[in-house]
């Protein structure tokens, strides 16, 4: 071969170089240039984290300004997550005798993979002085270890409104799948129940937000930038601290005594009255706010802080120990008993079946569709108008008015169930819209109501007709009727104010920590009920007449009660409920002429209204009004049962 | 032509001068220090951080680097003063020294690092890979062999030259690297080409060396890792920490780079040590990523002039071993910087093969300076 043939074969071998250092360039041209800064967003998201602080928890104030919860500052033992395994060893053989755990405890813990990597891990809540002296003065023998005050929830006044303010804990996996979008982290401080639950975005403040540069190993090279937490706005509440406390002390006591006494209705054998639970609701009368919610038994929120022990929450768990957890004055379902009276008048009134001056003559019992419906206490009150019916509590009055109702409506005249349209129109059967979480909506029975439960439980429920006992049932709140405490509140609230139905307000006023101002919550009508006033004005001497005339039910509680400096109206409920002794009931206004405040108790299995809820309204207003307060008996019923 | 080892000392001296400071070709020497002096500042930058996280001096692998090139630079001069017709004339000798060696280091006086048997440990925490001496080993073996039967291939001295070629390639082979083997069959192919083989042998033996590929990556010679890594680049979308980790992150920090770079020192994926091997075999995505695509072509452009300058002392070479040792030498360097480059930017797939003169490593440096020792050379005697 000529040695241009090399020649010829080294160009060869050069034309493949260049087309290879070309295929070079361009692949370098392709990812530097062309690709637009794709690769540029890649190597920020890879060197770049957040490390979130959680901003401390805004306060929750009473109508007063009074603080109910706000945060303290408490000892926390912390260690780093980047010291090597056998620094973690040695340091936490060092650290666990001084906070009270095992090596291993502490080794638990600092590895626990839910705690965030650039942040130190706690290991110890709420030590001692004398420890973080201790851990100050010996950091060089305790590498990694530190100690910090970091902001806990603090309820001030204990147990009080526990139900309505809830609590806060650690947030759960499941809490964390929802809320992850939320710019919530493991660790971090969720509200849970009450205002906690319901104004967790306005308690929880903003998160400070440090951005660090970190290497291909996770250490923390600089940080970038920190904006500082900013703590959470303060929620003003419509509650008052004072009347919240009367509240909870006259229904407690309330309670003690009923179940004390003996239940005069079982007379197979002497039992007492069970009283395991109950409620009280103070209303604002004019706009239907919260002044005051109380629900029995109650928790210790501070429980929660640090996270409740298995053994506690099983306690809270116990059917045994009803429910502790359970906000009754919301989420409880009673029958409302004679209380409903004040929906049957209007639902009467408006069809023309009664007229407030119309008597009738109540004979203690009335035959109505082959049935005998007999009063609750079988006695006669004689001549009744609708004033005296409320009054005494004449349950032939109301049964008529049920009666007259179903047989107009089976007649073709209106739909036949008036009733439950004023019940509905009063807010019954739905829920108040209250910034609480868990309410529930009770029920007020019809007839496409009767039709489910027939098809669904025949047996139970034989006919799928609405029947005239049903409609009479209904008239004095009895059968398959349930409200809440809070409904029946409200309902009167409506009835006092001149026919307003408010949405319960729990809340006033949300003030923002971070200077941008304070959101009012304004009172928010539902609807407008009419009551002609000559109907009004006949329920409203019915009700002054419970308590304050001789023969009203409630007359025996208020005995020696100031009625002429404070007048009371209201009215007694006595509910009966299949396997259980009766619920107690008392709903009341005062002042009787000008309604400031509506006063509503609810007292589980005992007995009559009149004798152990009446009494625990009375102390809740005399706690209002600064009256000397009487302690709570078991009042005896004039006479009679409602 | 005067064989100099004839002449008088003095006589042979002043020739010498004369030759280096009229032919020396400052324009390769030129390109390859440029290229030396700029790893030392990329060295500087992918280790720096890290070597401070430990409390080492951050200077430890460039003052390292720097003992390689003057190292390097010596052994260069060294090749290039002494005729490459001696080394020619010798080539039986450097092939024996080149199979011992290579067996050597598969026998217990050599070590493993990473799965590959390659490596002599010496004193002072430095270490020898034998497999970068090789290949210049073999160039100078192969050329004098292959030159010896200029114009005259035929079918039994082209089996021989495969032979001679397949034990080092086979013992290479055994450690396993497979990024030196690849490197080595591209300039057996590349001298043989210029050699004047066959086109119907050289596509048989471009056939074997395919199949031999493929089948030594199915065989279960190399570790699954390697396997994975080789292959990654088939794939660009498998996951993250995985096989293709090390490509995604060598991509990353090379797109960062954009135009101009995130500046000498400056860049986030580089600092923060999120390319692996990154001032071995991953050195370029240091230039990708602080000196952008102006640092990286003009990178690129320099190694081009570098295989121009080897190719065009190849066409110059008075004799026929010397245009095969430039041959073999352009092969050795454009494979080197066409597989390393590529591989960095997901066009070729993951061989530890290193960027000659730019990569740290002492051994691929030294061989590095003294292929330029042999191309400087062979212009040297270009006339003579």
């Amino acid at each position: 071969m000529s040695s241009d043939n090399a020649r010829v074969r080294l160009s060869i071998v050069g034309v493949i170089i260049v087309a290879l250092f070309s295929a070079l360039f361009v692949r370098l041209w392709f990812l530097q240039v062309a690709s637009g800064g794709s690769y540029a967003a890649a190597a920020q998201s890879n060197r770049i984290r957040e490390i979130q602080t959680e901003a401390p928890r805004g306060r929750i104030l009473d109508r007063n300004g009074k603080v109910l919860v706000d945060n303290q500052v408490e000892r926390v033992v912390t260690m780093d997550r980047k010291l090597t395994t056998a620094q973690r060893v040695v340091s936490a053989q060092k650290i666990a005798p001084l906070i009270g755990l095992t090596a291993d405890q502490v080794l638990q813990k600092i590895s626990d993979p839910r705690a965030s990597q650039y942040k130190p891990v706690p290991i110890a809540t709420g030590v001692t002085m004398e420890t973080v002296q201790y851990i100050k003065e010996h950091q060089e023998e305790l590498p990694g270890v530190d100690a910090v005050s970091i902001p806990v929830r603090h309820y001030a006044n204990g147990t009080t409104a526990s139900h309505l303010l809830g609590y806060s804990g650690e947030i759960g996996d499941a809490e964390y799948a929802k809320l992850k979008t939320a710019g919530y982290q493991l660790g971090d401080t969720v509200g849970r129940g009450g205002i906690e639950q319901s104004f967790e975005k306005d308690l929880r403040g903003k998160p400070g937000v440090e951005r660090v540069e970190i290497d291909a190993g996770g250490k923390v090279a600089r940080t970038v930038s920190y904006d500082e937490p900013i703590q959470g706005g303060d929620v003003k509440l419509t509650l008052d601290l004072d009347i919240q406390k009367a509240a909870e002390d006259s229904l407690k006591q309330g309670l003690k005594v009923a179940g004390g006494t003996r239940d005069s209705a079982d007379k197979s054998k002497w039992s007492q009255f069970k009283a395991p639970g109950g409620a009280v609701v103070v209303l604002d009368a004019k706009n239907g706010s919260v002044v005051a919610m109380a629900s029995y038994p109650d928790f210790d929120p501070a429980q929660f802080v640090n996270g409740i022990p298995t053994e506690l929450w099983k306690q809270l768990n116990d059917p045994g120990n009803h429910f502790p957890l359970t906000n009754r004055a919301i989420q409880g379902q009673y029958a409302p008993g004679s209380t409903f009276k004040m929906v049957t008048a209007i639902a009467g009134a408006e069809s023309g079946v009664i007229t407030p001056g119309a008597t009738i003559y109540d004979s203690g019992k009335i035959d109505i569709a082959d049935r005998t419906f007999s009063n609750a206490g079988g006695e006669a009150n004689g001549s009744v108008n609708l004033a005296r019916a409320m009054t005494v509590s004449s349950d032939v009055y109301f049964y008529r008015i049920g009666a007259e109702l179903w047989k107009a409506g089976n007649r073709g005249v209106g739909n036949g169930e008036v009733i439950q349209d004023v019940a509905r129109r009063l807010g019954f059967g739905s829920l108040s819209g209250i910034a609480l979480p868990g309410e529930t909506k009770g029920r007020i029975p019809d007839q496409a109501w009767k039709r489910a439960v027939h098809k669904e439980r025949p047996d139970a429920f034989p006919y799928e007709q609405w029947l005239p006992g049903d409609n009479v049932n209904l008239s004095v709140g009895q059968g398959d009727t349930l409200v809440t405490p809070l409904q029946m509140g409200e309902a009167y609230v409506a009835f006092t104010n001149g026919g307003s139905l408010y949405t319960p307000r729990v809340a006033s006023q949300v003030t923002a920590t971070d200077g941008s101002g304070a959101r009012d919550i304004g009172a928010s009508l539902r609807s407008k009920i009419e009551v002609t006033p000559d109907v009004r004005d006949a329920m409203a001497a019915g009700f002054a007449g419970v308590v304050s005339s001789s023969t009203g039910t409630a007359a025996q509680a208020f005995q020696g009660f100031p009625l002429s400096k404070v007048s009371v109206a209201g009215k007694t409920g006595t509910a009966q409920v299949a396997g259980k002794q009766d619920t107690s009931w008392f709903v009341a206004y005062e002042p009787a002429e000008n309604p400031q405040y509506v006063v509503l108790a609810v007292l589980e299995e005992s007995g009559f209204g009149a004798a152990a809820a009446a009494p625990v309204v009375r102390r809740v207003i005399e706690a209002i009004n600064g009256i000397a307060a009487t302690d709570v008996s078991y009042s005896a019923p004039v006479g009679k049962s409602d | 032509m005067a064989a100099p080892t004839l002449s008088p000392t003095s006589e042979r001296r002043r020739a010498l001068k004369e030759r280096v400071t009229h032919h020396l070709d400052v324009v390769l020497l030129g390109a390859v220090l440029a290229v030396a002096g700029l790893s030392l500042l990329l060295i500087y930058s992918a280790t720096r951080s890290r070597l401070e996280a430990r409390g080492v001096n951050p200077l430890y692998f460039v003052m390292r680097q720097g003992v390689f090139i003057a190292i390097g630079l010596g052994v260069m001069v060294a090749v290039m003063l002494i005729d490459y017709r001696k080394y020619r004339d010798r080539g039986a000798a450097f092939y024996v020294v080149l199979v011992v060696m290579l067996l050597a280091v598969l026998s217990p006086l050599g070590s493993s690092s990473k799965g590959t048997q390659g490596w002599f440990q010496l004193p002072g925490g430095f270490q020898i890979q034998p497999s970068e001496i090789a290949k210049i080993l073999l160039i100078i073996a192969l050329a004098g062999y292959l030159a010896q039967h200029r114009g005259d291939l035929d079918t039994k001295r082209l089996a021989v030259t495969c032979a001679l070629a397949g034990v080092p390639l086979a013992l290479v082979m055994l450690q396993p690297d497979l990024g030196t083997a690849i490197v080595m069959t591209v300039i057996v192919v590349a001298m043989i080409a210029v050699a004047g083989v066959r086109g119907r042998h050289l596509a048989i033996i471009a056939l074997v060396a395919l199949v031999g590929v493929v089948g030594v990556v199915q065989a279960g010679v190399l570790k699954q890792y390697q396997v994975d890594r080789l292959t990654s680049f088939l794939d660009q979308s498998k996951n993250k920490s995985g096989s293709t980790y090390n490509l995604d992150q060598s991509k990353t920090a090379i797109g960062n780079g954009g135009v101009v770079g995130q500046g000498l020192f400056k860049g986030s994926q580089t600092s923060g040590s999120f390319v692996p091997e990154q001032h071995t075999d991953f050195i370029f995505t240091v230039v990708g990523e602080e000196l952008g695509f102006f640092g990286g072509a003009t990178m690129l452009a320099l190694f081009a002039i570098i295989v121009w300058r080897t190719w065009r002392t190849a066409q110059l070479s008075s004799d026929f071993s010397g245009t095969l040792i430039c041959t073999g030498i352009m092969a050795m360097i454009a494979v080197h910087v066409f597989e390393n480059v590529g591989m960095t930017m997901g066009i070729m797939p993951i061989t530890g093969i290193p960027l000659v003169f730019v990569s740290y490593g002492g051994s691929a440096t030294i061989a590095g300076f003294a292929a330029i020792g042999l191309v400087l050379n062979v212009h040297l005697h270009r006339f003579s």
